[in-house]
C-alpha cells in the first residue's frame, strides 16, 4: 500500500489562502481526471470551507509511475500539483501545508471523517462531505482497491464514534440550539404558532430554522409596522401592530424576539396578564434580544420556557464541553480502526501473494507428478502412487510454510511500510504480475 | 421446563434483567444492550403470560389484580420499547411493571389459589365486569402515572435549561401531556362504569349499607372523585401540566392503595 495525503485546514493556513486553494463544483472534477492522467493513482479530492486534501494512493509498490515511496518526493509532487492548479506560487502554500504517509495517513482521515480535526469538533457535516467527495471521485473513476476499501472503513469509523462516544451529542449553533428547545416542548408543530417580535438581524437565521418546522402561521411585529410588514413578507407571515403584542402573546405558542429595545418589553407584571388568557397552554420563548426582551424571571420550565441569548451561549459551551470530555474515547476507537485497517489490507495484499505462490508450486507439483506418472505407469501400483503424492504434497506445505509465515510476520511487524519481502519472493519465485 | 413450574420470579428475573440492560444502554449506548433488553423484557412477558394462563390467578385478590394490571403494563412497556426505541419508555414503564410484580409477591396467597371462575351465571358475569373495568381503569392510570413521572423529569430540565440531548432521551412535554390526558380521559369512563357496576352487585347481594364500609369500596370512590378533580382542572381550570402531573402520580398511589386493601365485606 502507498498510501498519501497532502492538504491544509484551518488550523494551519489563514481563510484568505485557504479560498484560494479550494476546489469548486467546476474544478475538483478537472483536478481529479488531471491527477489521475498525471500520476495514474487513484485519487479523492477532499474540499470544504474547512480544509483542502489530496488523499492519492496506490494498491502496489512496483506500478511504477510517481515515487510515492520517498515519501517527502511524493508530498512534494502534489504541493506543486495544487500551487500549478491553482496559479499560486509554491513558497507561499508550502509552509501551511501537511503532508501524512500511510498508517498516518488512514489515521487521519479516520480523525477528519470522525470530526475530530473540525473546527467545531464533532459537528456532523464533514461525515457528509467525505462521502461526497468520494462519490464524486467514483463517479470521475479515480478511485482503485485502496482508496475504496479506506473510504468505506471511514465511513464505518465515523459512525462507530458518533454512535459509541458522546462526541456529536446536542447541537452547538445557537439556532439549532433553540430549535431543539422548542422541540423538547412540542411534538407538532403544524399547529403552532410563531411570534416574531423585532426585526434583528440575529433572528434570522434562527426563524429559518424555526420554518422548517413549518409552524401554522407566524405573527410578526415591530415597532415599525412598514418593518414588521418587511419581515412578514420574507418569512410569509402576517403583520401585527405593535400595540396588539399582548394579544400575539396569548395566541403564540413559540416567540422569537430580537428588538434593540433598551428595556425589557415584556416585564414579569404584563406577562402575568397574559399568562391567565393562555388557558394553560405551553409557551417557548426566545429571547435572543441584547439587552433582553423578556423578564427572565417569567420561566418556570412548564407552562413559560424562556432560552435567553446567555443561555443558549451558556448550554452551547457546556455542549462543547461535554464534547470534549469523549475525544479520548474517540481517538482510541480511530486508533482501533486503523490498526484493523491495516491489517484487513495487507491481510488482503499478502493474499493474493501467497495464492500466486502456491497456485504455481502446485501447478509444478502437478506437472511433475504427471511426467513421472507417463515414464513409470507400469510399474508403480496405485497404492504407491498416493504415498508418492502425498509426500509431494507434504514437501510442498513445508517449502511453503516458510515464506506464509514471514509474510505475516512482516505485515504484523512491519506494517505496509516494509515491501522488500513480497519484492524478494516475486523474484525468488518468478512470479508474474 | 414443564410450563406449570413457571414463576413469579422467572418473570420478575427477566424484567429485572431487561432493567440492567437498559441501564447499561442508558451509560453506555450499544444497540446490542437494546436489542438485549428487549429480549430479556420479551421473556419476562411470555414466562407471565403462561403464569397468567396456567394459574389463572383470581381477579378479586391482591395477587390476581396486581399481577393482571403488572401483564398489561409489560404488554404496554414492550410494545413501546419496540416502537419507540430512542425514547426512555422502558426506562419508566420497567420500574412499574416490577413494582407491581414485587407488590403481587407480597400478597401471594397461601394454600390454594382462588382462581378465575368459568361464567356460569349472571351474577358470576357482573362479577367480574365489574373486576375488568376497574382493572382496565387501573391501566390508563399506570399509563397516566409513567407519562406524568417522564413529564416532571422533563419539566425540571427544562426548567434548570439541560442541555437538549444530554441525559436519557425522553419525549416532548406536549407528547407526554397527549399521553397523560387520552390515558385518563379513556380510564375515567372504565373507572365510572366500574364503581356503577359494582354499586349494582351490592345492590343486589343486599350489602349496600355495609359495602361502603369496605377499604376497597371506599378507595375505588375516592379515586373517583380524585379523577373528577382531575378532569375539573384540566378541563376547567387549565391547571399547569406539572400539577396535573402530581396529581396523576396521587391518583396513581390511591389505585395501589386500593388493590393492596383487603376486602373486609366481599369473599374473594
Amino acid at each position: 500500500m502507498m498510501l498519501l495525503v497532502v492538504g491544509t485546514s484551518f488550523n494551519k493556513m489563514d481563510v484568505s489562502l485557504r479560498e484560494r486553494l479550494s476546489f469548486n463544483e467546476a474544478s475538483l472534477p478537472r483536478a481529479l481526471d488531471e491527477i489521475n492522467a498525471r500520476y495514474d493513482c487513484e485519487t479523492v479530492i477532499l474540499s470544504t470551507c474547512n480544509r483542502v486534501e489530496l488523499y492519492v494512493g496506490r494498491s502496489t509498490v512496483d506500478s511504477g509511475g510517481w515515487p510515492l515511496s520517498e515519501a517527502e518526493t511524493g508530498a512534494r509532487l502534489f504541493a506543486e500539483f495544487l500551487a500549478e492548479f491553482h496559479n499560486l506560487p509554491l513558497v507561499e502554500i508550502e509552509p501551511y501545508l501537511y503532508s501524512h504517509h500511510d498508517a498516518e495517513a488512514v489515521r487521519h482521515l479516520f480523525r477528519v471523517v470522525s470530526s475530530l480535526d473540525s473546527l467545531v469538533v464533532g459537528e456532523g457535516q464533514i461525515a457528509g462531505q467525505v462521502k461526497r467527495a468520494y462519490e464524486l471521485a467514483v463517479e470521475r473513476a479515480c478511485v482503485g482497491p485502496l482508496l475504496h476499501a479506506l473510504f468505506q472503513h471511514a465511513r464505518t469509523v465515523g459512525g462507530r464514534v458518533r454512535s459509541e462516544t458522546g462526541i456529536a451529542q446536542g447541537h452547538v449553533s445557537i439556532s439549532s440550539l433553540a430549535v431543539d428547545y422548542a422541540c423538547q416542548v412540542f411534538d407538532r408543530f403544524d399547529d403552532k404558532t410563531v411570534l416574531v417580535i423585532g426585526a434583528g438581524k440575529m433572528g434570522a437565521l434562527t426563524l429559518r430554522h424555526l420554518r422548517s418546522l413549518q409552524p401554522r402561521r407566524i405573527l410578526v411585529t415591530n415597532r415599525s409596522y412598514a418593518k414588521a410588514e418587511e419581515v412578514a413578507k420574507e418569512c410569509g407571515g402576517k403583520p401585527l401592530p405593535w400595540d396588539q403584542l399582548d394579544e400575539a402573546l396569548v395566541q403564540a405558542d413559540i416567540v422569537l424576539s430580537t428588538t434593540g429595545a433598551r428595556e425589557p418589553i415584556v416585564d414579569r407584571a404584563r406577562y402575568a396578564n397574559v399568562l391567565p388568557k393562555r388557558n394553560g397552554r405551553a409557551i417557548v420563548i426566545l429571547d435572543i434580544a441584547v439587552p433582553r426582551d423578556f423578564d427572565p424571571a417569567i420561566h418556570d420550565g412548564d407552562r413559560t420556557c424562556l432560552f435567553n441569548i446567555d443561555d443558549l451561549k451558556r448550554i452551547r459551551e457546556r455542549t462543547l464541553a461535554d464534547r470534549r470530555q469523549h475525544i479520548a474515547a474517540a481517538e482510541h476507537i480511530v486508533e482501533q480502526e486503523k490498526i484493523r485497517f491495516l491489517k484487513e489490507w495487507n491481510r488482503r495484499k499478502n493474499g493474493a501473494i501467497i495464492t500466486r505462490l502456491t497456485e504455481d508450486v502446485t501447478s509444478k507439483r502437478l506437472a511433475i507428478l504427471d511426467r513421472l506418472r507417463r515414464q513409470l505407469d507400469d510399474e508403480i501400483s496405485p497404492e504407491a502412487w498416493q504415498r508418492i503424492e502425498a509426500a509431494l504434497r507434504l514437501f510442498q506445505n513445508q517449502i511453503l510454510h516458510g515464506p506464509i509465515s514471514a509474510l505475516a510476520e512482516n505485515a504484523r511487524e512491519h506494517g505496509s511500510h516494509d515491501h522488500y519481502l513480497l519484492d524478494a519472493l516475486r523474484k525468488l519465485f518468478r512470479l508474474q504480475d | 421446563m414443564p410450563i406449570e413450574r413457571v414463576t413469579t420470579l422467572c418473570f420478575a428475573a427477566s424484567y429485572a434483567v431487561a432493567m440492567i440492560f437498559e441501564l447499561v444502554h442508558q451509560y453506555r449506548p450499544r444497540p446490542i444492550m437494546r436489542l438485549f433488553s428487549t429480549i430479556a423484557g420479551g421473556a419476562g412477558l411470555f414466562a407471565h403470560s403462561v403464569f397468567l394462563l396456567v394459574q389463572r390467578p383470581g381477579l378479586s385478590t391482591q395477587f390476581g389484580s396486581l399481577l393482571l394490571l403488572a401483564w398489561i403494563v409489560a404488554v404496554f412497556y414492550w410494545f413501546g420499547s419496540l416502537h419507540r426505541s430512542r425514547s426512555s419508555w422502558s426506562l419508566f414503564a420497567l420500574p412499574l411493571v416490577l413494582g407491581l410484580v414485587l407488590l403481587a409477591v407480597v400478597w401471594t396467597p397461601m394454600g390454594t389459589a382462588t382462581t378465575i371462575p368459568v361464567v356460569q351465571n349472571w351474577e358470576q358475569f357482573w362479577g367480574i365486569l365489574h373486576g375488568s373495568l376497574l382493572l382496565l381503569a387501573g391501566v390508563g392510570i399506570c399509563v397516566g402515572f409513567m407519562a406524568s413521572v417522564m413529564y416532571l423529569v422533563q419539566a425540571q430540565r427544562l426548567k434548570v435549561k439541560t442541555p437538549p440531548g444530554k441525559g436519557i432521551p425522553l419525549l416532548s412535554l406536549e407528547r407526554l401531556e397527549v399521553m397523560n390526558r387520552r390515558a385518563l380521559n379513556l380510564a375515567f369512563p372504565l373507572l365510572t362504569a366500574g364503581v356503577l357496576v359494582g354499586a349494582i352487585l351490592m345492590l343486589q347481594e343486599g350489602v349496600l349499607e355495609r359495602g361502603w364500609l369496605d377499604a376497597k369500596v371506599i378507595g375505588s370512590l375516592v379515586l373517583w372523585g380524585v379523577f373528577v378533580l382531575l378532569l375539573y382542572l384540566r378541563y376547567g381550570a387549565h391547571l399547569p401540566g406539572k400539577r396535573l402531573a402530581i396529581l396523576t402520580i396521587v391518583a396513581f398511589a390511591l389505585l395501589l392503595i386500593t388493590l393492596v386493601s383487603p376486602s373486609t365485606h366481599f369473599a374473594p
